[in-house]
This record gives structure tokens, C-alpha cells and sequence, in this order.
């Protein structure tokens, strides 16, 4: 079991009144999943992906990650546990415009402390996994929309993360370069068993994972 | 983890270069300026340090009763320093110093050459031991115990002598006193409160042999045994003031000024010696400035650095989720700031060179550049980076990394509203002293250009004086005279005791015997030429006799209008009435009444004036009317037929217009520091507001979009962008005016004669101010508004 989501509730205060974000949410994530969470705009798709990625906190409810309460845990340890297990894949990419494509790369492992030969070799074998030794040195602005995403992919990969959270991974892309992303996760995800926890629109996108979680105003149904 | 921050500091800079530009330019200029400053203040913070027993060394200080107007005098009189030494055990030296002819320039012969001596002192020997003067040619400062010697700089002496050893030779003083060089001495630190050139001996003077405790003329500087106290000694120099001098007879009493203080702590007093003398107030004024300044700079800088808040909050956040501690998102925005506050150092050092000559033609000082190479101001250098790094750095660094990596994924930030308005209020107060200095420096120059066109009542331009007090014998000054007028190129010539400009003799004018009060009388002792010389109006009866009869006992004055204005006559009344004016008896008698006119600076209402021929004051200038058409030639003709006619001293000159301006010497260093904060001032309030309209421009990005697809044109958006800020100005106008009256006014008091200050003045200002705001902030807004909305617009 990678991790367990028990009775989630969110809310904000909105008029005197609670709105909900997420309620009684119950999931469980066992590793080597490829999870698609599908629903309406908001539905709370985003909102959980950030939950379970614990860039978000949530109001009521048990959340285990790898058999460590997350909901007791204090901010620092839980954000060592995303540093440690988690990578993020964004809409947007969000790669640091001020740094190259090797840069970009080369950020988490500085993060953790990576030594610098370790650092080297590590980015050098993702550069060469994903196909963009010759793009090493180029600013994100200099790439186009489906090779930002697969450098923010390799980002996400090289810490060597349990597993990959992705919100709308392929949103900005045409056909051709989703179908390229989506046939990357699905090899990730089979070959290396990395799990992968998607948000999508997309029902073709949802077909690559294993499973599907259908919100609806913050309901699973 | 280093190098990577710096090299992320440096893309940084790299892609906002406008941004990064503006941000280093302000830096530096404000660092320039501090440095400047500080460079100043230690300067002035040196004096006298470098003096081995400096601890132990005082000078006398007089204070005088009120009979003298509680006066605090540098200078004591000549029996202090040996009975001090004789009779308190706590003194172990004593020397006392006397300027020469009382501060006149000493015409200095040696063979036949003539020199002008600005820095003869005449003194007490061990003034060596005190301060641990070196003898560096010659057997010993003892020798200056006889009279008639005297010992010279090294610089004074190459100046004399060339390359020839002085010692032994003989050099002429006023053409009186034959003095022998006994030794050469090392030039003077130029932060030395005392700098001589030429140190004569005291035994030569008149004050040696029989010392009074009545003329208190002489800068005394006593030397204690170590750790004696001050408090005892000054009781004791008191007992010794008792002992010589009986108690109805002492209008002063003694205390004694350490030496570290004399330098910057003797602003008010008076008769001191020292040609530099510094003020602590203004010190501490321009440390409180020069911290200002750098903190503005520093707020700057903030402003400037979440300008781009949107994108830096969108970067910490990505930068969180690949695992980025708070903490080492700290580091990386001090990096940054570091290295901007570094090149900005680097840049001020640059600027601060360019600046110190300027600094110096203005202020007279003698700062060089290279004492920031000096070890300390190395370290202080060093402590201004880190300190400027660390405020400067502190916001961004607390404020940005805060905030969470849920900002990457939901955009639209809010930042606090407390935040923008402190930078509001910083703007405005910015602007308000912006528009203080630009009314300030006009009304400044108003005043400045209003003294020099004003009517003075006599003309001052193409005037010379030449000074003859160093020349013996009315013959030879005659034969002077009589050549000058021979010179085609000099229409008038006359000779008076001195010059509108310089002050002349004060004496009391008295209405009748029973005139208890009086008024003060500025009397000049001058030829019956001076009145057509200097061009002045007589307004009834004519001027001085030319020619007085051996014998003649009576004295003629020429008076002018002020003075019989007091008398209470009307200028046709007073011709050949007899005036009493004090020390001339009964004998004056009135034969002409000239118009009123500036002998003075205009700082001070014309008072009363007269011209006389008693021959109380020695004629110590030749005044001339020069044709303007070739100054230059005109000089050196005057040159030589002085030199013809006198072989004994230096031919000294100076033009009457020229000394005037010298009167407002005060006034053009205000004028231009006025000006340089003024720009400054004004730059660093563009740079706030610059930071602050792009900050708004950023934060406004989406209202912009959104009012751009309902149709708002690029003009209407720019104008709604810009007229926020024009309200801010608005209100920093309405702040500084009020200020500026008040200030100027002020300011304007110190003049008698002044301008008005008119609201065009603030006019000026507040449209200036208004034009520069919007300048600076059109550009933001026209981009702003210009901005593709569907950028603005677009969600994830």
C-alpha cells in the first residue's frame, strides 16, 4: 500500500456557509498504479491531486503515506516526505525560465544534496533517456510546448520519486505530443513501476491508466 | 550550492536588464553619495589623532565675562603658558603661539626674492616637544630660543631656498626682521589642526619679555603629566589666575579643550588660528544624511525587487515542490542581492572618484580616493556591503520565500494591502522632499542671481586693489601711485585703509555730547579719489580735500546718507556742520554726503559709513580703475611697475567684484549641494515610483485584460494607470509646499536685502514634479496597457 486516503473532508468559508472542496473522500493507492481522476471543472480534481501531494492541507480525515500519518505530521517532515517520494508533472510545466534544460534538471538533486559527480552522471542518463542531449544547454523558452513537458516529466523523474503526481499533464499540448506524453507515462509506469496519479479531461488519456476516480462537486461517485 | 545561487543571481539580473539596471544605478548612486560622505566624515574624524601624546595634550580655552558678550576665545593671553608650567605640577609643557601680524600676510625676502607667507606663527619651542615635531635638517628645535630665528617646512623651505641647504641663511620679514634658519621641520599632516609653514621664535616678539595677562592673543597649548585630571587642573589654573590677577580685574576664566576636541568642537568660538575647523553638528547632520540616503536606496532596491513579485512567487513555488527549503530560498535571495549590492559597490567606488574633485573644488577639502584603500575603510567598505545587503535584501528574502508552493498553482496573488501602502507613503514622502529641493535650489539661485545684478551703489567691477602693508614709507607708496597714473590702461587711483568687501574700522557716531547711545560708523582712512573712483553718488557738497596742509588739525569726513539720516539732517543741511565721531575729538567737519551703498554683503542692511582723512590707520591698499579691454596685459603691466618701483615685496592684488562673491561663497556651496541632492532626490523618487507602477501594473495585469475585451482603449487604461500616481504626487506637493515655505523663508531671513518668494516658484516645482511622475510612470502604464489581454487572461 503506497498510500490511504480515509473519510477526507475540505472545506472554505464562504458567506457564513461551508463550501466543499472534497467530501468523504476514501481512496487507496497500492504502488505501480496509474490512477486517472476524471470530473467536471471544478469538482475538486485539482484540490485533491494537492492533497495527496501535500502542497495542500485538508480540514477532517486520515491520510497515511507510506504507513506514516501524514495528518499528524508537522509541516517540515511532511514536506521532507514530498521531497523524498513525490514528483511533480504541472499544465504548465513550470520550468524555471532562468535556467537551461540541464539546470532545470539538476534542481532537486541539489535540493537533496546530491553530490556533485552523482549529479552529473544522473542528469547526464536522463538527458539521454528522454532524447534531449542536444537541448541540454537551451532555455525553456527556446523549446516547445511538448519537449518543456518532457523536461518537467525527466524533473519529476530524477529524484527517483515512489510516485508521480500530474495535473493536466498534456492541457497545453496538441494531439501528437499528448499521445507522446501519455505513451511516456504508460512506459514509466509499466517498465519502471513508477505509480502515477493523472488529472484529466480527457477519456482517451484516462484509457492509459488503470484505474479511474470520477469526482463530483468534491464527491467521489 | 554556492556558485549555483550566485550563477541563478546572475540569470536573474540578466533577463530584467532594465529592471536590474535601474536597480544597480540607483544603488550606486546612493552608495557613491555615502561614500562621499564618509569619506568626509572620517577625514574630519582624523584630526589630531596622529599626534603620539594626543591624550595629554589641551589647548587653553578664555571665557569671557559679559562685559565681553561671554565670548569663548581660543587664544590666551601671553602670561598663561609660563606661569601654568611654573605653578601646577600637572603641567609638564607649555607653549604659546602668535600668527603673525595678527593673521596678515607676512612678505617674506630671501635674497631677492619675494614671497607671500600666509603661515608664519611666531612661538614657544617646546610647541616641538608637545607635538612631537621632526627636525629633519638642522641640530635641534632648541636653537629657537634666540630671537630672530625661525625654522621653516620642507615644503617652505624648497620653496625659498630650492635645493640649498637653509640652514644658517637669513631670510627678511616686512622688511624689518632678519630671521636665521635653524632647522627644517616635516611638513604637517593635512588633518592637523596645527599647520605651519614657518615657526619664528617667540622670544622675538613683543609679548616675550614682558608677557601681560591683559592681551589675550595667544593659542596656548599645554601638554599634562599622564593621567593627570583635567577637573584639578583647571581648578589650579584658576588659583593661578588669582594670584595674578585681582578678582575685579578678571573678565575671563580658564578651561581647557582636549585636543581631539579642537578640530570639531570649537565651531563658536573665536580667534581661532586654524585655518580649518570643522563643526561636529554638521557631521552628525551628514551622518544622519548619508544613512538616509542609503536607506532609501535600500528601500529602492526592495521596491524594485518585488516589482516582479508574481513571477518570483511562481518560481519559489516550483521551486518548493522540487524540494527547495524555505531556508535555502533565504540564501538565494541574499545571494542575489549580494551581488547587485557588490557590482553597485563596485560601481559607487567608480562614481564616488568622479565625485570627490567636484566635492573638493566645492567644499575646499582635500579628500583623496586613494584613503579608501586604508585597511579600516577597507573593512568599513566591507561592512557597508554586508549591511546594505542585508536590509536591502531582508524583504525579499522574508517576504517572497514565504510564501507557499500552492502559489504555483493557483495564480492571481494577493499581497498584503499594509505592503503597498508603506510604499505609497514612501513614494509620496520622496516626492515631497523632491519638490522641497527643486523650490529650495530655485530660490537659491533667485537669491544668488538677485545679489550679484543688484544695484550696490558703487561698481565694483574692473576695481583693483593692490595691498602695500608690507611697504615702509609714505615716499615710496606716493612714487607708487604717481606711477600707476601714469599707466594709460588705469583711469583712477587712490589709496585707502581698505575696500567695499573688507572691513574697515569701527567707530561710534554721536548726535551731540548727550548721544548716549550712538551709532556704528564704519570708517575708512582714503584719498579724496576713492568717491570718483568707486563711482559713488554724491548726493551734496564734494569730496575730501586733495591736498591736507602739514598741521591742519581739522578733519574731514565724507558721510553718507544712513549716517546723517541719523544726525537728522538732510544732505544739503549737513555740508560743513561739525560731527562728533568717536576718537576723532571735535574736529570732524562734514564736506560731502555720498549715497547709500552695499559695502558689505547683502546679508546686512547698509549702516553708517564715512571717509575721512585723519590719519589714524595706516593706507594699506592702492585702489584702482582699470579699462576693461585687456585684463590679462593690464596685470602683468601693473606687475612690473610695481615691481619697479618696490623691490621689498610681493605684488598681492585683488579685484573688488571678485571679493564680493567671495561673500557668498556660503551661499553657491549651499546652492550646489541644493542641486546635487536635488537630482538625486528626484532620481531616487523616479526609481520608487518606477518600481512602485510596475508593481501595480503586474498586480492590475488581469483588471487590465479584463477591461481591455469590454473595450477599454490603450489611452484610457494608460490614463487610469497614471492618474493614481498623479494623486500621489498631488499629495506630496501639497506636503512639501508648506515646507519649503516655511524653510525658505527662513532661509531668506539671513539676507537683508532679498527676494520675494512668489508662487511661481512652487509652480515651477509642482508642474516639474508633476512631469517627471508621469514621465516615469507612462512608461509602465503605456505597457502595460498595450499588453496582449488574452495573455493576461489566459488560465491554466
Amino acid at each position: 500500500m503506497l498510500l490511504q486516503l480515509r473519510n477526507i473532508f475540505k472545506w472554505v468559508q464562504q458567506g457564513g456557509q461551508r463550501v466543499f472542496l472534497l467530501k468523504d473522500i476514501n481512496l487507496e493507492v497500492a504502488e505501480g498504479e496509474f490512477i486517472s481522476i476524471m470530473g467536471p471543472s471544478g469538482s475538486g480534481k485539482s484540490t485533491l491531486l494537492n492533497v495527496i501531494g501535500m502542497l495542500d492541507t485538508f480540514d477532517e480525515g486520515e491520510y497515511d503515506f507510506l504507513s506514516e500519518s501524514v495528518h499528524t505530521l508537522k509541516e517540515k517532515y511532511r514536506s521532507n516526505l514530498y521531497k523524498e517520494y513525490i514528483g511533480f508533472v504541472f499544465q504548465s510545466y513550470h520550468l524555471l525560465d532562468d535556467l537551461t534544460v540541464e539546470e532545470n534538471l539538476e534542481m532537486p538533486l541539489l535540493y537533496k544534496k546530491v553530490k556533485g559527480s552523482e549529479r552529473k552522471a544522473l542528469v547526464a542518463d536522463m538527458l539521454d533517456r528522454f532524447n534531449i542531449v542536444g537541448k541540454k544547454d537551451l532555455f525553456p523558452t527556446q523549446l516547445s510546448g511538448g519537449q518543456q513537458q518532457l523536461v518537467g516529466i525527466a524533473r519529476a523523474l530524477i529524484g527517483n520519486p515512489k510516485l508521480i503526481l500530474a495535473d493536466e499533464p498534456t492541457g497545453n499540448l496538441n494531439s501528437q505530443q499528448s499521445e507522446e506524453i501519455m505513451e511516456l507515462f504508460k512506459k514509466l509506469n509499466k517498465e519502471d513501476g513508477v505509480t502515477i496519479i493523472q488529472v484529466t479531461h480527457s477519456e482517451k488519456n484516462a484509457g492509459y491508466g488503470s484505474r479511474i476516480i470520477n469526482l463530483l462537486d468534491g464527491r467521489k461517485i | 550550492m554556492f556558485n549555483n545561487n550566485l550563477k541563478i543571481a546572475w540569470r536573474s539580473l540578466r533577463t530584467n536588464r532594465l529592471f536590474s539596471g535601474i536597480n544597480i544605478l540607483g544603488l550606486s548612486l546612493g552608495l557613491a553619495i555615502t561614500i562621499v560622505l564618509f569619506l568626509f566624515i572620517s577625514y574630519e574624524r582624523s584630526f589630531d589623532t596622529e599626534y603620539e601624546q594626543k591624550k595629554d595634550i589641551f589647548r587653553v580655552l578664555v571665557h569671557t565675562d559679559e562685559s565681553y558678550d561671554k565670548q569663548v576665545l581660543c587664544t590666551a593671553p601671553a602670561a598663561v603658558a609660563p606661569a601654568l608650567k611654573t605653578d601646577i605640577p600637572t603641567v609638564k609643557k607649555a607653549a604659546r603661539i602668535l600668527r603673525h601680524g595678527f593673521g596678515e600676510t607676512a612678505f617674506v625676502k630671501v635674497g631677492n626674492t619675494n614671497f607671500l607667507e600666509k603661515e608664519l606663527y611666531w612661538c614657544d619651542p617646546e610647541l616641538f616637544e608637545i607635538f612631537n615635531i621632526q627636525i629633519v635638517e638642522g641640530k635641534s628645535y632648541k636653537a629657537l630660543e634666540r630671537p630672530n630665528t625661525v625654522a621653516l617646512s620642507q615644503s617652505t623651505a624648497k620653496k625659498y631656498f630650492g635645493g640649498e641647504n637653509p640652514i644658517g641663511k637669513t631670510i627678511l620679514v616686512d622688511n624689518e626682521d632678519h630671521l636665521e634658519v635653524i632647522g627644517v621641520f616635516k611638513d604637517f599632516a593635512s588633518n592637523s589642526s596645527i599647520s605651519y609653514n614657518a615657526i619664528g621664535s617667540f622670544s622675538s616678539t613683543f609679548a616675550y619679555k614682558e608677557p601681560s595677562w591683559g592681551n589675550s592673543s595667544f593659542e596656548t597649548y599645554v601638554q599634562l603629566e599622564p593621567n593627570a585630571s583635567v577637573a584639578t587642573t583647571e581648578m589650579q589654573m584658576q588659583t593661578v589666575l588669582d594670584k595674578n590677577v585681582d578678582k575685579a580685574g578678571q573678565w575671563f576664566s580658564f578651561s581647557l579643550q582636549p585636543l581631539e576636541k579642537v578640530h570639531l568642537f570649537s565651531a563658536g568660538y573665536v580667534n581661532s588660528y586654524s585655518n580649518n575647523i570643522g563643526d561636529i553638528a554638521e557631521i552628525r547632520n551628514l551622518t544622519f544624511l548619508a544613512l538616509l540616503i542609503l536607506l532609501i536606496a535600500c528601500v529602492n532596491y526592495m521596491n524594485l525587487m518585488t516589482a516582479k513579485s508574481q513571477k518570483r512567487t511562481k518560481d519559489v513555488g516550483i521551486n518548493k515542490t522540487l524540494g527547495a527549503s524555505s531556508k535555502s530560498l533565504v540564501v538565494r535571495f541574499y545571494a542575489e542581492t549580494g551581488l547587485v549590492t557588490f557590482i553597485s559597490l563596485l560601481i559607487g567606488i567608480g562614481i564616488s572618484a568622479l565625485l570627490i574633485p567636484a566635492f573638493n573644488a566645492i567644499t575646499g577639502q582635500e579628500l583623496q580616493i586613494s584613503l579608501l584603500l586604508r585597511v579600516e575603510m577597507l573593512l568599513g567598505l566591507g561592512l557597508f556591503w554586508l549591511i546594505t545587503s542585508l536590509v536591502a535584501g531582508s524583504y525579499p528574502a522574508f517576504y517572497l520565500s514565504r510564501s507557499s508552493p500552492k502559489a504555483v498553482l493557483n495564480t492571481g496573488t494577493n499581497s498584503g494591502k499594509g505592503v503597498i501602502t508603506l510604499r505609497k507613503g514612501l513614494v509620496v514622502l520622496q516626492f515631497a522632499a523632491s519638490v522641497v529641493l527643486i523650490v529650495a535650489v530655485t530660490v537659491i539661485n533667485q537669491q544668488l542671481q538677485f545679489m550679484q545684478q543688484q544695484k550696490l551703489g558703487y561698481e565694483p567691477e574692473n576695481t583693483i586693489a593692490v595691498t602695500t602693508g608690507g611697504i615702509r614709507g609714505a615716499a615710496i607708496k606716493q612714487t607708487l601711485v604717481e606711477e600707476f597714473k601714469s599707466l594709460s590702461s588705469v583711469s583712477d587711483v587712490a589709496m585707502a585703509q581698505g575696500f567695499p568687501g573688507i572691513s574697515v574700522s569701527g567707530r561710534m557716531l554721536f548726535k551731540n555730547e548727550n548721544d548716549e547711545s550712538g551709532l556704528q560708523l564704519s570708517t575708512n582712512h582714503s584719498d579724496a579719489e576713492v568717491i570718483e573712483l568707486l563711482k559713488l553718488k554724491l548726493l551734496a557738497g564734494k569730496t575730501l580735500p586733495l591736498v591736507k596742509q602739514e598741521g591742519d588739525t581739522l578733519i574731514e569726513v565724507v558721510l553718507n546718507k544712513k549716517a546723517i539720516d541719523y544726525l537728522g539732517y538732510s544732505p544739503k543741511e549737513a555740508i560743513g556742520k561739525n560731527v562728533l565721531i568717536g576718537g576723532f575729538g571735535n574736529k570732524a567737519r562734514i564736506t560731502g554726503i555720498v549715497d547709500d551703498f552695499n559695502y558689505e554683503s547683502l546679508h546686512r542692511p547698509i549702516g553708517a559709513y564715512a571717509f575721512h582723512n585723519f590719519r589714524s590707520e595706516a593706507k594699506s591698499f592702492v585702489l584702482m580703475r582699470v579699462k576693461s579691454a585687456d585684463l590679462t596685459e593690464t596685470l602683468n603691466q601693473l606687475k612690473s611697475t610695481f615691481e619697479s618701483v618696490i623691490s621689498d615685496a610681493a605684488f598681492e592684488y585683488v579685484f573688488l567684484d571678485k571679493n564680493m562673491e567671495r561673500l557668498y561663497a556660503q551661499e553657491r556651496k549651499t546652492a550646489f549641494m541644493g542641486l546635487i541632492f536635488c537630482v538625486l532626490a528626484i532620481f531616487v523618487a523616479c526609481l520608487g515610483l518606477f518600481g512602485l507602477a510596475a508593481y501595480t501594473a503586474e498586480q492590475r495585469k488581469k483588471e487590465i485584460g479584463v477591461r481591455k475585451v469590454l473595450g477599454a482603449s490603450v489611452l484610457g487604461i494608460a490614463q487610469m494607470l497614471s492618474k493614481d500616481f498623479l494623486k500621489l504626487v498631488l499629495v506630496a506637493v501639497t506636503i512639501a509646499f508648506p515646507m519649503a515655505y516655511w524653510l525658505m523663508t527662513k532661509w531668506l531671513q539671513d539676507f537683508a536685502y532679498r527676494v520675494d518668494l512668489g508662487w511661481t516658484v512652487f509652480a515651477l516645482a509642482g508642474i516639474l514634479a508633476l512631469f517627471i511622475a508621469l514621465f516615469t510612470v507612462s512608461f509602465q502604464a503605456i505597457s502595460a496597457a498595450l499588453a496582449n489581454p488574452v495573455k493576461s487572461l489566459r488560465t491554466e
